[in-house]
């Protein structure tokens, strides 16, 4: 599993005073940080940037290059600034991404021709024209047509990375199942249209608003459960070691009872330690086969 | 090939619940979705339980309050002419004069008609509170001790207060509504709790919100459609309790059941009008899977009975 960290976000509040004063050190520390904690790539997000995006974005690029060599995925909805971090950015170790692109037309037509003509890659974030798709189906035609549109454009497959948005297990577990579904069929789609492509996520977004300490249960499970799917990638928390060592196969055991049970093995609970209980009642949750409560782990 | 007819397989089925001192009403017990009585059993029928308010009721519309118009100042006569003639099951105290932003009236003063108006009728009791916690959690705990051991249905019983009036509810013998904001997640939840309180599973009924109709009842009718599916079909066990609707407040709160014919004479008759909108609301969250109704207007209730008659006869 491919991680992108999370971490240089001007949500966090050390580097959005450090974006506001222009201090380039605590935004240079962080992307070393983040680059020793062992990241493939550095998400640099700066949230709408409607005010001096382009200016931002090209300060940013510039000065994160000059301390890692990292490929960046570039994060804004301001277009111009992607732009602008485009034209700046200097291929070290792989392309920069733009994340994202959403799947409505009038996004498509002014992102795609970028990401091509500066030889970047892309995030096809899975949001149409009237929002979040309801289900795996909507999720497929969405997929086609951005697949579709940025392969004429252009772009190759590998450099799409197709983002099916996950959604909170808590408020909307149905719409998750969509998701994992919609995963398990992307590899279908991609190899017609765009073969080699991509996949990559916001794991946390799953458990996002579930009881503080059960959130990273749910993320390491839903992590093991979307690479059996087939996501590629998840952008998370540079500094999670935990989240390091299941993407780098190191929890074999717990991979192992999580897999059986989105394979649909029997399970022996009897036979299992506690910890591996726990996994195995939080893929259920996540599978659907039973239904979400804060209290989930002590049924 | 010859058709074959679609069956569903359940492997839960509801619990079934004893309410009122000497157990005169059992609810639940249902094996199959609502009145799919060719797929399982409904051994008990829906009941109806009707409103009594603990203090004159303010913004009635006249076409409600007739029916109860010689009673409406007292609490006692209103649930015994509920009962004796109008057939009520069960009876429903709405202890609205608690309300701190309105009479704001003493714990003391509620639980002295709750006790009177227990002892005045034979049929089970639900007395329910004013969803603000601090007031509920001290009116309901009291109300459960100087009731103790007449099983009243206490509600609503929301996270907020559920230790409080759970644990009271635990000591002197009553069953709990725990109530939650029409989201199915949030009301497994609350049973879970209830159950590590120690609140026994014979104790407790569902409220998963319910509004009326034309005011977001589909939401409503969603979520308890989706705790019978998960409760009947996918054995979650934290889901399979009754279901209690307190939605005459809801019905007889709208425009439309407020609005007079001289107001809007598009809307027709308003007598008419509030009688259909309380009877069909009231037949929806039925076929949701709804065991307890709380209902106001004889008419309107005696349209459901025959509804509850058709449907659950075998023929």
């Amino acid at each position: 599993m491919i991680l992108i960290g999370e971490n240089l976000n001007v949500m966090v509040k050390k580097i959005g005073q450090a974006i506001k004063d222009r201090d380039a050190k605590p935004i240079q520390g962080m992307a070393v940080a983040e680059s020793e904690a062992g990241v493939d790539y550095i998400d640099i997000n700066l949230g709408p940037a409607k005010k001096g995006g382009e200016e931002l974005m090209e300060w940013m690029v510039k000065i994160v290059q000059e301390v890692v060599d990292l490929p960046l995925y570039l994060d804004t909805t301001n277009v111009k600034a992607i732009e602008a971090g485009l034209k700046v950015y200097v291929n070290k170790q792989g392309k920069a991404v733009v994340n994202s692109v959403m799947c409505r037309p009038e996004r498509m037509d002014a992102q795609i021709p970028v990401v091509s003509r500066y030889d970047a890659g892309m995030v096809a974030l899975l949001w149409g024209p009237e929002g979040l798709p309801r289900d795996a189906a909507e999720r497929g035609v969405l997929a086609t047509d951005i697949l579709q549109r940025a392969v004429e454009a252009g772009v190759t497959g590998e450099d799409i990375w197709v983002d099916p948005i996950i959604t909170p297990v808590n408020v909307q577990q149905n719409q998750l199942l969509e998701c994992n579904q919609f995963m398990s069929e992307l590899d279908m789609i991609a190899e017609v249209l765009a073969p080699g492509c991509r996949s990559t996520c916001g794991l946390s977004n799953v458990s996002n608003g579930a009881p503080d300490h059960l959130r990273p249960i749910l993320n390491q499970t839903y992590m093991i459960m979307l690479e059996r799917f087939g996501m590629r990638s998840c952008i998370v928390d540079a500094f999670d070691k935990d989240l390091h060592e299941v993407a780098h196969g190191k929890w074999p055991k717990i991979t192992a009872v999580v897999n059986d049970v989105v394979d649909g093995n029997e399970i022996d609970m009897e036979g299992l330690d506690e910890e591996a209980k726990k996994y195995v009642k939080t893929a259920r949750v996540l599978l659907g086969h039973s239904l979400y409560s804060d209290s989930w782990l002590e049924l | 090939m010859a058709f074959e007819e679609p069956t569903i397989s359940y492997n839960g089925e509801i619990r079934e619940i004893s309410l009122g001192k000497e157990a005169d009403v059992t609810v639940g017990g249902e094996t199959c979705y609502p009145f799919y009585l060719f797929e399982g059993k409904m051994p008990h029928r829906p009941v109806i339980a009707m409103d009594v308010y603990d203090s004159e009721p303010e913004e009635w519309p006249e076409s409600i309050l007739a029916p109860f118009a010689d009673v409406v100042d007292d609490p006692v006569a209103w649930a015994k002419k509920c009962v004796e003639s109008y057939g009520a099951e069960m009876i429903a105290l709405q202890l609205v004069s608690t309300d701190p932003n309105g009479l704001d009236t003493s714990p003391e003063q509620a639980v002295e008609v709750t006790k009177k108006v227990a002892a005045a009728i034979n049929v089970p009791l639900i007395v329910w509170g004013v969803a603000n916690p601090e007031k509920d959690r001290v009116v309901l705990k009291m109300v459960a001790e100087a009731c103790s051991g007449e099983n009243l249905i206490l509600g609503p019983v929301e996270e907020d207060v559920y230790k409080a009036v759970g644990a009271a509810a635990i000591a002197y013998g009553h069953t709990i509504a725990a109530s939650t904001p029409i989201d199915i997640n949030l009301a497994k939840q609350l049973n879970i709790l209830l159950g590590n309180l120690g609140v026994s599973d014979e104790k407790i009924l569902t409220d998963p919100t319910v509004s009326s109709l034309g005011y977001g009842l589909e939401y409503c009718y969603s979520v308890m459609e989706r705790i019978r599916l998960a409760a009947l079909t996918q054995e979650d066990e934290r889901l399979q309790f009754p279901i209690l609707a307190n939605m005459a407040k809801e019905v007889w709160k709208i425009k439309e059941t407020k609005l007079s014919q001289e107001d809007d004479p598009l809307l027709g008759d308003q007598t008419k009008r509030g009688i259909l909108l309380e009877a069909m609301t009231a037949q929806l969250f039925l076929l949701a899977g709804t065991d307890i109704l709380v209902m106001r207007h004889p008419d309107a209730i005696q349209l459901v009975r025959d509804f509850v008659d058709d449907l659950a006869t075998d023929n």
